[in-house]
């Protein structure tokens, strides 16, 4: 294909690409290496409301002339980055040292018990977890379902495929709310089990709510698995499954041989897209146990930017987390784009 | 002959019908495109019906309802340009950050004008040295809901302390066999623990902040017992306590799970929906317990009402109206029972005796520094590690300190 053409057919997808990821990014970025603060200044306000009147000293923000708040920004470097990874020396000093008057005679920081790891290894530590436990079950439930979706009659299989899909068409938050409606105190699972004397409390240690996310992940990844790959079993090669046949081979040879390597191009394609979701997981750590004994990266985000109200800082966390899924993909796209080549 | 006058009587309805559909707002001259943003609770869900009643050709009214409504809002009100956002129901601890930045735009002329048309009473208008900045509608505050059957049946009386509450705790979990955790209370990551923490900080004797400034005070003496009592209901909670929010635990009310615990009052009256609980009548409300004997009540008092950005893109004069027109006494009189109203229309029912109880106990207002938010979401990050005893409270609290003084000093209200 000629230059001219090929540019007039991916120029309007590249555009799009463009302006919707790659300018947001760059504004992310950018973000992540600066700081504003509004001018604040210490007044004393008389307020009143519902509850009566009463003289407050508080802070308010410098303004000009006009009422227009003044704020300042700043270039900041790192700055903002070394604090997302625990490695600032100034916040590491505010750590540690007693910020009270009322503090230095008490114990330190650390006696009785033990310091908390820095927040965003803990949450990449839990996110690489979660997709090293949920990839090998998605791929491996989501091939089984297609096998023997292709093994039922038409009838059977189009009743099949609607509810194997079901997970997968409920949106992520409805499906995690629904997942905790079954598993919290006096829900349906808890109560079945309490049939058999077995009480479980799902939400209160790390295992059990870590468990119950990885769960999740691989009920709801499963059914995109199973439909990419029970469409890609349509198209193996019916010859070569019955020359195959002919030669001797028995069922697990004809997939081991034949099927397998056919679909492979798609099992790769269903390990890249659930690397990238899983790494954004979010709902249902947010959903289940509110962050509790689980942060992953993309909810680490999320708590930057609604608690601390820091757009600067939540803008670091955002590009560390986009560097994290590039550097998962590597191996991946490295194989693609090999394989690509090949055929080329 | 009949079926015409059944026509005619058909019309006489729809016509009645069509009326009273259209009588909000009817007399608002004007157009515009009004989006208001806030919170999801069943109030805010009435008000939002009757504000889009106010729909007609060129007045369009939508109302956003999302749990991210603080962040959209100061986000919205901040912008540069017009907030995308003609308005906002906020609750006062938003109220206080967007009026600190000088984001909301006054009311008080608006209030003037239409203060007789509306019945705009003195106590909703939330003034700020004199300037009208937010109407208030509502108010509300946690307070004890308490099972008054069970506590009838073993002759307990309803706490009036948190030790008393942990002696009720134990008598119940001793005797009352359909009852295997009796206390439940949101102790969830985040906003949860971070509120019961500062209701039982200030329970204690303890401060937030030193007076006149941004300098944390929580982490001291008070603070430690605030946590330390909060570990000592763990044993009465259920297991999955640190990963409940105020739904859970009003499930657990609801499927008679529960004794005793602190609630929100606008989850009162959903425990006597029958299509959802199984207690319902045998709920009763009081104020909420003192710290301790010589402590002080733990609990706050909140109001939420509407606010207007100053970066107001559209005719305040409309927007204000339609405001009105759907916090007006007909809405306080049609939901009376959905919130504890300002407005003197609102009849007092018993789902409102445990804030009205915890207003005579001298609950006082939420604390309202700008940099209040700061150092509650540090703490509800923190606050879990303290309780599942990964870290002891006083180092939870020092370190919720530092990571407060770190994101205080980034917003400009400590200087070093």
């Amino acid at each position: 294909m000629k230059l001219p053409s090929f540019l007039r057919f991916v120029g309007p997808s590249v555009g799009l690409m463009v302006a919707l990821m790659a300018v947001p990014l760059a504004m992310t970025f950018y973000l992540s290496l600066r700081q504003c603060a509004l001018e604040m200044e210490t007044v004393t306000v008389t307020q009143s409301g519902p509850f009566g009147q009463q003289e407050v000293t508080t802070q308010r923000t410098k303004t000009t002339a006009d009422g227009v708040p003044i704020s300042q920004c700043s270039f900041v470097g790192l700055q903002h980055y070394k604090r997302v990874l625990g490695l600032d020396r100034a916040g590491a000093d505010d750590a540690l040292a007693p910020a009270t008057t009322e503090a230095t005679t008490s114990a330190p920081v650390g006696v009785g018990a033990s310091k908390p790891a820095n927040e965003f290894f803990s949450a990449l530590r839990f996110t690489l977890s979660y997709i090293a436990a949920t990839t090998p079950f998605v791929v491996g439930i989501g091939l089984l379902l297609a096998l023997g979706a292709q093994q039922l009659s038409t009838a059977w299989r189009a009743i099949f495929i609607t509810a194997a899909l079901l997970p997968f068409i409920v949106t992520p938050v409805v499906a995690a709310l629904s997942i905790k409606w079954l598993f919290r105190d006096n829900g349906l699972i808890p109560y079945l089990f309490s049939h058999f004397g077995v009480q479980v409390f799902w939400m209160a240690e790390a295992w059990s709510a870590q468990l119950l996310i990885v769960l999740y992940g691989v009920w709801h990844s499963v059914p995109f698995a199973f439909i990419v790959l029970f469409a890609g079993l349509q198209s193996v090669p019916q010859d070569s499954l019955e020359a195959a046949t002919i030669d001797g081979a028995s069922r697990m040879q004809r997939f081991r041989y034949v099927t397998l390597p056919h679909i492979m191009p798609l099992v790769i394609f269903i390990l890249l897209i659930h690397v990238m979701d899983a790494y954004r997981v979010f709902e249902p750590i947010i959903v289940l146990t509110q962050g509790t004994f689980t942060t992953s990266v993309q909810y680490l985000t999320y708590y930057i930017l609604l608690q601390e109200s820091n757009p600067y800082k939540a803008s670091a966390a955002s590009v560390l987390t986009i560097a994290g899924v590039a550097v998962l993909l590597i191996p991946l796209l490295l194989k693609t784009y090999r394989e690509q080549r090949g055929l080329n | 002959m009949r079926s015409m006058s059944t026509a005619v009587f058909m019309g006489v309805c729809l016509s009645v019908f069509a009326q009273s559909v259209h009588a909000k707002c009817g007399d608002i001259v004007g157009k515009g495109d009004i989006n208001i943003i806030g919170n999801s609770f069943p109030a805010l869900q009435y008000i939002s019906k009757e504000l889009e009643s106010c729909n007609r050709a060129g007045l369009k009214v939508a109302v956003k309802m999302t749990p991210e409504a603080r962040v959209e809002t100061e986000r919205a009100f901040g912008s540069t340009g017009p907030s995308p956002f003609s308005a906002a129901v906020v609750s006062m601890g938003t109220f206080t950050n967007l009026n600190a930045r000088g984001q909301l735009q006054p009311m008080t002329d608006l209030v003037n004008k239409y203060r007789t048309k509306y019945k705009i009473e003195d106590s909703m208008l939330v003034r700020v040295n004199g300037e009208v900045m937010a109407i208030a509608f509502m108010q509300n505050a946690q307070n004890l809901f308490y099972r008054k059957d069970i506590f009838e049946k073993h002759g307990i009386k309803a706490p009036t302390t948190y030790p008393e509450m942990l002696i009720a705790a134990s008598q119940i979990k001793a005797k009352e066999r359909s009852i295997d955790f009796p206390i439940a209370q949101p102790f969830g990551k985040g906003f949860d623990s971070a509120t019961e923490f500062v209701n039982l900080l200030s329970g204690h004797g303890g401060r937030m902040f030193k007076l006149g400034s941004a300098e944390p005070d929580f982490n001291g003496d008070a603070g430690v017992k605030a946590i330390e009592t909060m570990r000592a209901m763990l044993p009465f909670m259920t297991p999955n306590a640190l990963a409940s929010n105020s739904d859970d635990v009003m499930n657990q009310f609801q499927q008679g799970k529960a004794a005793m615990g602190v609630l929100w009052a606008s989850r009162a009256e959903r425990m006597d929906d029958a299509a959802a609980s199984k207690v319902v009548g045998k709920i009763d409300f009081a104020a909420a317990p003192k710290a301790s004997a010589s402590g002080k009540i733990a609990a706050h008092l909140w109001w939420d009402g509407v606010v207007m950005p100053r970066n107001l893109g559209q005719d305040r004069d409309i927007v204000f109206q339609v405001l009105m027109e759907g916090l007006d006494e007909e809405t306080t009189r049609a939901a009376n029972n959905t919130a504890i109203w300002i407005r003197s229309t609102y009849k007092p029912t018993r789902f409102g005796a445990g804030v009205a109880a915890s207003i005579k106990a001298g609950a006082p207002v939420w604390p309202s520094e700008p940099f209040f938010s700061l150092a509650h979401g540090e703490l509800g990050k923190i606050l879990p590690d303290a309780l599942s005893g990964k870290l002891s409270p006083k180092a939870a609290l020092d370190v919720a300190a530092a990571a407060y003084r770190s994101a205080a000093r980034d917003q400009g209200f400590l200087k070093k």
